[in-house]
């Protein structure tokens, strides 16, 4: 089943005085439960292309539907409420919210969707420990490494349990034991819940793990390959 | 319950900014409460001397008296009027007086006066002149010695008197005759407010009802002290229906001035914390104006992971008014001290002292706020930070997520 439909999407920038045209015609679909990385160089549009699926950005022309719905049209406002509900966000330099602690940043995607206080609770618990972070619940961001941060980000994305993940470079400022950490328990919380996990990145390892890698180049796919499914995995 | 935590920690991200526009926020409101207090204690006395000294809070008289102070304009049967009027729900003391324009002349001088003819015993209760005067300066009419006078110190120096002095007054009697009589300076007083002082001397009814041949029973003004003076409207129009023949008037007819200061205090007071408010708000837009600018890639991200408008504007919101309310409460405080301290020991201007008194007001005056004012201030403060948080908040709107996260 195909949780994103991207249909011939371009996006043209006019603020700067040449036009700059950083998506052109890109046709995607994504299905449930996709380990997906797109790859390539500065420039190319991989993170243009993220937040048009992720609905910070509109299309210049083309459609991005999930779920067969096309969520160009929607309005500003609206769009936020659809990302409340459909997508986790990570993002390349973690964004955590840096007066709460790594429970609290969890618990606060819960609280805009009003979810029951108890359930929330330990769903909260349950995100953190599972990325490892049960014992720094009580953590302000200032008092966890990037990696920890960077987990908690993941955690945060995922508390809520949406349709998907978007993760912009997530291991861009993360030494090479953390990257390993943070994927290994994505790779882990995409089996367990079933969530689609979409990365822009430049890292090797990333792209390792990922089980589909689309590459793009100036703004268009040079190349969309599924890895082979190894058996006994998703 | 998230947003409040996330807002009030806000405030505590940069300790020196806040700590800034807290400390501008509450120095505002020290300086702004506490000239407020000044001034309304000022007033407060001003209000309560004029009751305390010149008009209690109702008066009474025959409807012509006040045209031309006529000897011949009296009220009649004062006694049972007074027993009937005491009786009133809440009167405290009633007094009655007699009031003569005269001529009060000594060796050196001629002035100008009102003779207030007093009966001591009632008068006191009403009024509380005989404070005013010291052990050194006499007394009110303690002792029966007949043609007594009581004079304030500032006549007695342009009449160049002492105790003991004496001094002719004259002045047309109940059948129109000039007449005139000795009197013996017994007290000398002083108020706070030398015109009065200087126009006005006391003796006792009985001397100058036989003088001026005023019939018994009859006075020109019944006085009267109520046990709030917010009552006076009400039982003045109560006491003008029983004595349709006389004309009872409250303090605010009789003083329209009292009034005046009554209200313009709370104008003032207003319009002083609104001037003073708006320029902090000033002051806090461009704080929070700085916070906008500070924190764009995190409203972005909040925008981005689905945290809607309302309630970014919300937040923002909560920010400033805590921030104001912090600000508020430290300045409210210090202010409460303030206020108490010097309503205890007051502030003496005494080097004014003379310009003071000329225009009725005491030299030392006792800062008064009414408890209310300090919730006025509150809510005019929450308002404030409501009206200061709008463009900031306006500017987070307009902010589009992915710019917003790309920022540095």
């Amino acid at each position: 089943m195909s949780v994103i439909k991207i249909k011939n999407i371009t996006k043209t920038f006019t603020e700067t005085e040449v036009p700059v045209h950083a998506v052109n015609g890109i046709d995607l679909t994504f299905e449930k439960g996709e380990f997906a990385a797109i790859v390539g160089p500065s420039g190319s549009g991989k993170t243009t292309l993220l937040n048009m699926i992720g609905g910070l950005e509109k299309p210049t022309s083309g459609s991005v539907e999930v779920h067969g719905k096309d969520i160009s049209e929607l309005s500003s406002s609206k769009l936020i409420d659809f990302r409340l509900h459909n997508i986790g966000f990570v993002f390349q330099a973690y964004n955590l919210i840096p007066v709460l602690t790594a429970k609290e940043n969890v618990e606060f995607i819960m609280q805009l969707q009003n979810w029951d206080k108890t359930k929330m609770k330990e769903r909260t618990i349950t995100i953190l420990e599972s990325v490892g972070l049960g014992n720094r619940v009580n953590s302000k961001p200032n008092q966890l490494s990037g990696g920890q941060q960077q987990r908690v980000a993941v955690a945060r994305a995922l508390a809520s349990k949406p349709q998907f993940i978007l993760a912009d470079e997530p291991t861009a400022n993360l030494d090479s034991k953390s990257t390993t950490q943070l994927l290994d328990i994505m790779e882990k919380l995409n089996k367990e819940e079933k969530i689609t996990f979409i990365f822009s990145t430049h890292d090797q390892r990333v792209v390792d793990k990922a089980r589909r890698v689309i590459k793009i180049d100036d703004g268009k796919v040079v190349s969309d390959v599924v890895k082979k499914v190894e058996s006994g995995s998703f | 319950m998230m947003l409040l935590k996330i807002a009030w920690r806000n405030i505590w991200r940069s300790k020196t900014r806040s700590a800034v526009v807290i400390f501008a926020v509450a120095s505002g409101l020290v300086g702004g409460l506490f000239a407020s207090a000044w001034m309304n204690g000022m007033a407060k006395q001003r209000v309560a001397n004029t009751f305390s000294l010149e008009t209690a809070h109702i008066q009474l008289h025959h409807p012509e008296f006040a045209d031309n102070f006529d000897v011949k304009h009296t009220i009649t049967l004062t006694d049972k009027k007074l027993q009937e009027i005491l009786k009133v729900e809440g009167v405290q003391a009633v007094t009655s007086r007699l009031k003569i324009q005269a001529m009060a002349a000594t060796a050196n001088k001629n002035m100008g006066v009102t003779i207030v003819g007093v009966n001591p015993e009632t008068e006191i209760e009403v009024f509380g002149l005989y404070k005013k005067i010291d052990s050194a300066n006499g007394d009110f009419f303690t002792s029966k010695k007949k043609n007594a006078i009581v004079i304030s110190k500032a006549l007695a120096k342009e009449l160049k008197v002492k105790l003991k002095s004496k001094i002719i007054l004259t002045f047309q009697d109940y059948n129109g005759e000039i007449t005139g009589a000795a009197f013996k300076v017994i007290g000398m007083f002083k108020t706070d407010n030398s015109p009065w002082d200087k126009m006005h001397v006391f003796v006792r009814d009985n001397d100058l009802r036989k003088v001026v041949e005023i019939p018994d029973g009859q006075s020109h003004e019944i006085d009267i002290l109520l046990n709030d003076y917010e009552q006076a409207g009400v039982i003045s129009a109560d006491l003008q229906n029983r004595y349709p023949e006389l004309l009872s008037e409250d303090w605010s007819m009789i003083q329209p001035y009292l009034s005046f200061i009554t209200e313009y205090m709370d104008i003032y007071m207003g319009v002083f914390m609104i001037i003073i408010l708006a320029a902090l708000g000033f002051g806090i837009v461009n704080t929070m104006l700085m916070v906008i600018l500070e924190r764009t890639k995190e409203l972005g991200m909040l925008m981005g992971i689905g945290m809607n408008k309302k309630r970014i504007f919300f937040m923002i919101m909560l920010e400033t008014i805590f921030l104001a309310l912090v600000g508020a409460l430290v300045g409210e405080i210090i202010s409460m001290f303030l206020i108490e301290y010097y309503g205890k020991v007051g502030i003496n201007i005494s080097s004014l002292a003379e310009g003071m008194e000329s225009v009725g007001y005491s030299a030392i005056s006792y800062p008064m706020l009414e408890p209310y004012r300090y919730l006025q201030i509150t809510i005019l403060v929450i308002l404030t930070g409501i009206l200061a948080s709008i463009y900031p908040a306006f500017k987070a709107l307009k902010l589009n997520p992915a710019d917003a996260i790309r920022t540095l």
